[in-house]
């Protein structure tokens, strides 16, 4: 059975490195402040007030950026590379003012 | 104070491989900054009336509690109208799912375990809660209870019952457990009756119970 769904998959299953870190299929958090700032960016999505698939390519780069040479040793975690992301498009949007 | 006392999460090796990428590493001192910087965020934000508290509540609810495709139903309806891919599927199973677009595994390997009329599978993670997520989404609760990990092993024709499966007493029940390494899949065996049903009309049948191998599939 087919069952409706609320989650927009390109959010839930983006592929490779930039996929949302899960354990057996559960969303992995570490501190609120990871929960929070993932909010921020669907919602804003959601809105409209950006692309996913923008929001999507600034989090490529920064998960790029953090992995350097090692990707197994990168330099930060998966969601400070996101939160770079979503400052990097608020700014882009120029969602914060000047 | 010490950057290394975090609690890690390498070292449990029922669960998902170890990845730095994945764990929280941060000083207390960092995460503090974080902490403050995403508040400092949000308040802007909210006060710009650009987000606003609620529907950031509520889009962490949707995704953290997202069931997830029931992919594994698509895989197992071409599995049962395409002879050469349900081949393809027992041998390897990684391989098969990938070829219809279902990925996202860190290193674990897909299995699938074929249901007969002689032998039926049902999967269990007697540990923890190891589960084949890309293909079922997320598992259910009685998958993490106790109860069923630790009966499902001991007495598997008894927790069958308990889902409404009675299987004759002829079959033979294998119990498969999940690791980091290794995620089944049951194939259930196709319904009489569903001869003349289409590929897409099939996965609609396919339950997550069914693949847990919990249940049988019914015909509709």
């Amino acid at each position: 059975m087919i069952q409706e769904r609320l989650a927009d998959p390109a959010i839930a299953e983006m592929p490779g490195r930039e996929a949302l870190p899960r354990k057996s299929g559960e969303l992995v958090f570490h501190d609120e402040w990871e929960r929070r700032a993932f909010a921020m960016a669907v919602s804003l999505a959601e809105q409209g007030r950006f692309a996913w698939a923008d929001f999507q390519q600034a989090l490529i780069a920064a998960v790029a950026e953090a992995e350097g040479e090692d990707p197994l040793t990168p330099s930060r975690g998966y969601f400070e590379s996101w939160l770079v992301a979503l400052e990097a498009v608020l700014a882009d949007k120029r969602l914060l003012g000047e | 104070m010490s950057h290394d006392d975090h609690a890690h999460d390498h070292g449990h090796a029922h669960d998902a491989p170890p990845s730095p990428y994945h764990s929280s590493q941060r000083s207390e001192e960092r995460n503090r900054e974080l902490t403050e910087k995403v508040a400092r965020l949000e308040d802007l934000l909210v006060a710009k009336g650009i987000v606003d508290r609620g529907a950031l509540d509520r889009a962490v609810d949707i995704y953290e509690n997202d069931l997830g495709p029931m992919n594994g139903a698509r895989v197992v309806a071409r599995a049962w109208t395409d002879p050469a891919y349900k081949q393809r599927l027992l041998d390897n199973a990684t391989a098969a799912i990938a070829e219809l677009g279902y990925g996202g595994l860190q290193g674990e390997h897909m299995v699938v375990c074929e249901n007969t009329p002689e032998i039926h599978n049902v999967v269990v993670c007697t540990l923890c809660s190891c589960y084949p997520w890309p293909v079922l989404g997320l598992p259910p609760t009685w998958y993490k209870d106790y109860a069923y990990r630790s009966r499902v092993v001991v007495d598997p024709r008894g927790v069958l019952a308990d889902f409404g499966t009675e299987l004759p007493d002829d079959v033979e029940v294998r119990v498969w457990d999940s690791s980091a390494e290794v995620r089944y899949l049951v194939l259930p065996e196709r319904p009489a009756g569903t001869e003349g049903m289409s590929e897409e009309q099939l996965a609609e049948l396919v339950e997550r119970d069914a693949m847990i191998g919990v249940t049988k599939v019914e015909p509709a």
